[in-house]
């Protein structure tokens, strides 16, 4: 558009409605996105506790965090438990997209009962699963008993087994949701490919390696960006179900965080301090940003590897 | 089915193709089903286990409970105040709804179609806000903030809350207006309608489908939001929602002697959702990849 440049001002003037319309969601996003962000960058460099005046402290935070046990096991578990639910998850939310992606009337239900999980909240499933997963009385261990698999009961929320317990109900959780998005993905995939396969005679294991597999690949990272970024951030079931106990077994990076803010129980030992909190918060964000940008770079290597 | 042809008219290569695509499709079944039965079980146990007695929870029984009563739920609305809680749910949501449809179609419908000073930097920074996230620390800040402006005594700032940002939804959005035809808004432009004329005799009717998505996942955020609801309902428990309710149960003094009680509670977050979940699955399903497929 080449019209003669007119004034800042009178252009501003010109779509005073845009402005206007805008106005309710700049509003809501400066005040819920912008401001605890520069809230957290400012006092990650104080010392404060809610009460008295905050004291600047400078980098000590951070040198804190450093030296902080609990919070580097938080990072470990927080590892752990990403790669464990992706690794579950992933494949099994494939498989089932490639075994439900025709649009039959059945597999429209099936996909609907394993979409179930993504529409019920987390916190309440949690307390579920907190009966479910009970050492004496739940019925997991009844079950395991009955069908001989387990001889004794399983203390399934002890500090051995917590972890894989959360994992096991964030694959129950999020299988659906990442299937969808395969689904999405093998809709993509234009029909004609598979006929031409067809007619040079590839079997099924042939068109899913062969041309299923790379023609997914584009859809296949941005689906592992997404949940690789989400999980890193999950805590609700956790907070609800283990409380990142016993002993910090499934604490992760988020869920500390949320600890140094509010107290989760009368049992948590973590003392409330605001200003290590915000620098404890900006360093698990920044581990997040580095490995999903680290994420990256492989993703891109791959591409040239196969192209 | 590709095997419609008499198994007796079958050549044995065709018969060999029929009995795999058979065989197969045993296996497929066998295998979807176990992950059907695998995800539905919690549900039904917290369905019929909230017309259980505690005994027959804890101490192992049929799948169905012996006797259906409804104790339970009477206690849990009697007693624990869920009436009040599920008034509260009910109230967040059509709330969130309501702020997350408003700001965000008027937000979308000018990012789409207006060029104004300022749209790079708004648009950047949404795109920005998307990827990096401080998590729940935004909560402590934000609560006291919200405190200060007297939004805490009521579920308009919980709403608000939860309404947020919306940088995904305001590119969903405006991914569906930039293909509704531009023509439409010249024809209404020299019929002397205004930006907001426009945007409400036009665009809106245009893209209703995308704006009941957003709609949808909104009521969803709402209804089971535990984390940012817990924080804002810790000093004020008239506040708290289902969500927050129940997963407190968790907490109560004799948890150990309630899972009745647990069992009901839960029942009575999941059931409204489960039947909005019954009559919009497919929307459900499909809005979740809209933002996507669009770009």
């Amino acid at each position: 558009m080449n019209k003669p440049k007119q004034s800042l001002w009178k252009r501003v003037k010109a779509e005073k409605v845009s402005y206007l319309m805008l106005l309710p969601n700049v509003i809501l996003f400066t005040a819920f996105t912008v401001y605890p962000l520069l809230w957290v960058l400012r006092y990650m460099f104080f010392d404060y506790r809610g009460y008295g005046e905050p004291v600047f402290v400078g980098l000590e935070n951070f040198a804190r965090v450093t030296r902080d046990e609990v919070f580097w096991t938080a990072v470990k578990n927080t590892f752990v438990y990403v790669f464990g639910k992706l690794i579950l998850t992933i494949p099994f939310a494939f498989l089932l997209a490639f075994l439900l992606q025709k649009s039959t009337r059945l597999n429209a239900i099936a996909q609907s009962v394993v979409f179930t999980p993504t529409i019920m909240s987390q916190a309440v499933m949690a307390l579920i699963f907190y009966l479910l997963f009970n050492t004496y009385n739940g019925e997991i261990n009844r079950i395991l008993m009955r069908l001989g698999i387990i001889e004794q009961n399983v203390n399934w929320l002890g500090v051995d087994n917590a972890m894989f317990t959360v994992i096991m109900i964030a694959l129950w959780g999020g299988v659906g949701n990442y299937m969808v998005y395969f689904i999405a993905g093998l809709t993509g995939i234009s029909t004609d490919v598979y006929e031409s396969a067809k007619l040079d005679g590839a079997n099924g294991a042939q068109t899913l390696f062969k041309i299923t597999l790379p023609l997914l690949a584009p859809v296949m990272k941005m689906i592992l960006l997404l949940a690789l970024v989400n999980s890193f951030h999950d805590m609700q079931s956790i907070m609800v179900l283990t409380e990142g106990g016993p002993m910090n077994a499934t604490n992760v990076m988020f869920l500390y965080v949320y600890q140094l803010f509010f107290p989760i129980s009368a049992g948590s030992t973590v003392v409330q301090e605001f200003g290590y909190g915000a620098a404890v918060s900006l360093v698990a964000a920044c581990i997040v940003g580095v490995f999903t940008g680290i994420y990256l770079i492989l993703a891109r290597k791959l591409d040239s590897i196969t192209e | 089915m590709a095997n419609h042809l008499k198994w007796a008219d079958m050549r044995p290569s065709e018969r060999k193709d029929a009995v795999i695509q058979f065989i197969g499709q045993i296996l497929k079944w066998l295998f979807v089903g176990s992950m059907c039965v695998f995800t539905l079980y919690p549900v039904i146990y917290t369905l019929l286990g909230s017309f259980k007695t505690n005994a027959e929870l804890t101490l192992g029984g049929g799948i169905l409970p012996e006797q259906w009563r409804f104790d339970n739920y009477v206690y849990a609305f009697s007693k624990l105040d869920f009436g009040k809680y599920t008034a509260n749910s009910v109230t967040l949501a059509i709330l969130t709804v309501v702020f997350s449809l408003i700001t965000s179609s008027m937000a979308a419908y000018i990012v789409a179609r207006r060029t104004f000073p300022g749209k790079k930097i708004l648009t950047s920074a949404y795109l920005l806000s998307m990827f990096v996230s401080v998590g729940s620390v935004a909560l402590y800040p934000l609560y006291n903030m919200l405190h200060a402006l007297g939004l805490t005594s009521n579920m308009v700032g919980l709403a608000l809350l939860l309404t947020g940002g919306q940088a995904a939804n305001i590119f969903m959005i405006s991914g569906f207006i930039r293909n509704v035809p531009k023509e439409l808004d010249e024809a209404a432009y020299i019929d002397g309608a205004g930006t907001f004329r426009i945007f409400w005799t036009i665009i809106i009717p245009a893209i209703k489908p995308i704006l009941g998505v957003v709609a949808l996942f909104a009521f969803r955020t709402a209804w089971n939001e535990f984390v940012t609801a817990q924080v804002f309902t810790m000093s004020n428990p008239d506040l708290k929602t289902l969500s927050v309710a129940v997963a407190n149960l968790r907490y109560s003094a004799n948890a150990a002697a309630e899972w009745h009680i647990m069992t009901a509670g839960a029942s009575i977050a999941l059931i409204p959702i489960l039947i909005v979940y019954l009559f919009a699955n497919r929307q459900f399903i499909t809005g979740l990849t809209a933002g996507a497929v669009k770009g």
